[in-house]
C-alpha cells in the first residue's frame, strides 16, 4: 500500500482576505505560503536591484555563533551596527526569540533579518496550532530557506542560525539569503566568524558543564570583537535547553578586556629631564 | 588642543588593515624636539616614511642653524615636502602641534598634498575626524590648565573613536608644557 506523501506543512489551511492598502502586502491562499511583495517597475531590474544593494551597504559587520553540546546549544552574538566605518549602534539584539524553544541569530541586513525571523515565527506558531505539535528545527530551518530561495538574487542579506530543541534532542542550521541550508554541530557567521573559529574549534568539547560552554562562546566572542573592527558592544549568550531558551549573560566586551587582561601596575622609574630654559 | 602655555596632542593607538586589527600599541605621534610633536594619521607606512624624512631634515637644520626649527618653520617645511608628491601624494594627513616663541602654543593640519590649516583652539585627523570635530567643539574651553587639558582631550579622543569601526583600542595622549612632558596611556574599549 503506498503511503501517499503529506504535504499538509506547505498548505495554507486558511484565507485571509487579500487586503491591498497600497502597501504592496498580500497573502493568498491560493499561491504558496510565500507573502508576495510588490516588486518595482522599471526598465533594468537587475540594475536596480544591483544599485539598490549597494545602496543600503549591507557588509555583514558581525559575530555569531552558535555550537551543540551534551546539555543543548548555546548560541551568542555581538551587538554592534556598522554603516561603513560610523558605528551606528553598539547596542543591537542579534540574537531573535523566535519561540520559547528556538532562536534566530541576525548576521546581515537588520531589516531582513528581524522581519523573516518574525514571519518564521508567524508560521511556526500556525503549524502548531493546526499540528497541534511544536515544529521541529529542522522543519522550521526549512520553511525559512525556501522563502530565502525564492528571494535568491534580490538582494536579501541574510546569514542566519536556528538553533533549538526538539523531540529529536538539539538542532543546529545555517540557513543564508544564498538559498544556502547546512546542518552542523558547530557554526560561526559575519566577518569576526573566523576569529571566532579560532577560538572555538581550540576550545570545544561535546561533554562540558554549561558554565564552560558559555564561558567558551563568550571568550570567543570576545576575541571576535579585539579583532574585528565590525564587531563590538556587548556579549550576548544564551542556552537553549528541553525546557527553552535561557539568556546566560550579557557582558560589555570593553569591560571583558581588562576581566581578562587587567592592567598590570608598572613600577617604572623615569628619568624626569628639565627641559631646557625658555630664554634658549 | 591648546591649552595655557601648553598643548596635548594625542591619538589612538591601532594598526589595522581594513578590519582585521593587527596591532594595538602602534605609535603616531612622534617627538621633533622637545617642544614639536606631529601626528600623523593614514596610511602607516607613509606615517613612519614620512617622519623619517622629517627627522633627518630637522637634524641637517639643528646643524646648520644651532638650534631647533621654530614650529611655523616646521609646518612650513612638511607642507613643502608633501606638496612635492603633488601627483604621488603621501596618503597622510599631518597634526602638528608645537610650543613657539615665549612658548606660545602653535597648531596646525594639512592635508595630504599640503594644504596648511591653522587653528586657536583645535585640530583633529583621520576616519574619526567628523566625530572628533564635534567631541572638540562642545568640550573645548580656552586657557585650560594641562590636568584639564588632559581630561577634555582623552574624553573627546575616547568618545569619537567609539563610534568609528576603524579606531580606538586604546588612546595615547601627550601633554607638553614648557617645562616637562606628560606621556600617558589611556585605557579605552578594545572592541
Amino acid at each position: 500500500m503506498a503511503m501517499k506523501v503529506d504535504m499538509s506543512a506547505l498548505e495554507t489551511n486558511f484565507s485571509i482576505p487579500c487586503l491591498d492598502d497600497g502597501d504592496g502586502m498580500h497573502f493568498s491562499a491560493d499561491s504558496p505560503d510565500v507573502p508576495s511583495m510588490v516588486l518595482p517597475t522599471c526598465a533594468d531590474f537587475d540594475g536596480f536591484q544591483a544599485a539598490t544593494k549597494d545602496m543600503v551597504k549591507n557588509k555583514r559587520g558581525t559575530t555569531t555563533l552558535a555550537f551543540i553540546f551534551d546539555k543543548g546549544v548555546i548560541v551568542a552574538a555581538d551587538s554592534r551596527a556598522s554603516m561603513g566605518g560610523y558605528i551606528s549602534s553598539q547596542t543591537v539584539r542579534k540574537i531573535i526569540e523566535i519561540n520559547p524553544y528556538m532562536l534566530g541569530t541576525m548576521a546581515g541586513g537588520a531589516a531582513d533579518c528581524q522581519f523573516w525571523h518574525r514571519n518564521l515565527g508567524n508560521k511556526c506558531r500556525l503549524h502548531e496550532l493546526s499540528n497541534k505539535r511544536r515544529i521541529s528545527i529542522a522543519g522550521a530551518s526549512k520553511l525559512l530557506a525556501n522563502i530565502l530561495y525564492s528571494y535568491r538574487g534580490m538582494g536579501l542579506s541574510i546569514g542566519t542560525m536556528i538553533a533549538g530543541f526538539d523531540e529529536k534532542g538539539p538542532g543546529l542550521y545555517y540557513v543564508d539569503s544564498e538559498g544556502a541550508r547546512l546542518v552542523g554541530n558547530r557554526f560561526s557567521v559575519g566577518s569576526g566568524s573566523l576569529y571566532a573559529y579560532g577560538i572555538l574549534d581550540e576550545g570545544y568539547r561535546f561533554n562540558m558543564s554549561v558554565e564552560e560552554a558559555a564561558e567558551l562562546a563568550r571568550r570567543a566572542i570576545y576575541g571576535a570583537t579585539f579583532r574585528d573592527a565590525a564587531s563590538g558592544g556587548c556579549v550576548s549568550v544564551y542556552h537553549v535547553g528541553p525546557d527553552g531558551w535561557k539568556k546566560l549573560s550579557g557582558d560589555d566586551v570593553g569591560e571583558l578586556h581588562y576581566h581578562y587582561y587587567p592592567v598590570q601596575k608598572t613600577s617604572v622609574e623615569q628619568e624626569m629631564t628639565d627641559a631646557p630654559s625658555t630664554s634658549a | 588642543m591648546v591649552g595655557k602655555n601648553c598643548f596635548a596632542i594625542a591619538s589612538d593607538r591601532r594598526l589595522g588593515v581594513q578590519l582585521q586589527t593587527i596591532a594595538t600599541d602602534f605609535q603616531r605621534v612622534f617627538k621633533i624636539h622637545d617642544k614639536l610633536y606631529i601626528g600623523l594619521s593614514g596610511l602607516a607606512t607613509d606615517a613612519q616614511t614620512l617622519y623619517q624624512r622629517l627627522v633627518f631634515r630637522h637634524k641637517l637644520y639643528q646643524l646648520r642653524e644651532e638650534r631647533d626649527m621654530k614650529p611655523e618653520t616646521f609646518a612650513s617645511l612638511v607642507s613643502a615636502i608633501l606638496y612635492e608628491r603633488r601627483f604621488g601624494p603621501y596618503f597622510c594627513q599631518p597634526v602638528i602641534a608645537g610650543l613657539g616663541e615665549n612658548d606660545e602654543p602653535f597648531i596646525c593640519t594639512m592635508d595630504c598634498i599640503g594644504a596648511k590649516e591653522l587653528a586657536k583652539d583645535f585640530v583633529v585627523s583621520g576616519t574619526s575626524s567628523e566625530s572628533l570635530y564635534g567631541a572638540c567643539e562642545s568640550m573645548y574651553k580656552p586657557n585650560m590648565e594641562p590636568e584639564e587639558l588632559f581630561e577634555t582631550v582623552s574624553q573627546a579622543l575616547m568618545a569619537s573613536v567609539d563610534r568609528d569601526c576603524l579606531a580606538g583600542w586604546g588612546g595615547h595622549v601627550f601633554i607638553v608644557t614648557p617645562t616637562e612632558v606628560q606621556e600617558r596611556v589611556v585605557k579605552g574599549r578594545m572592541d
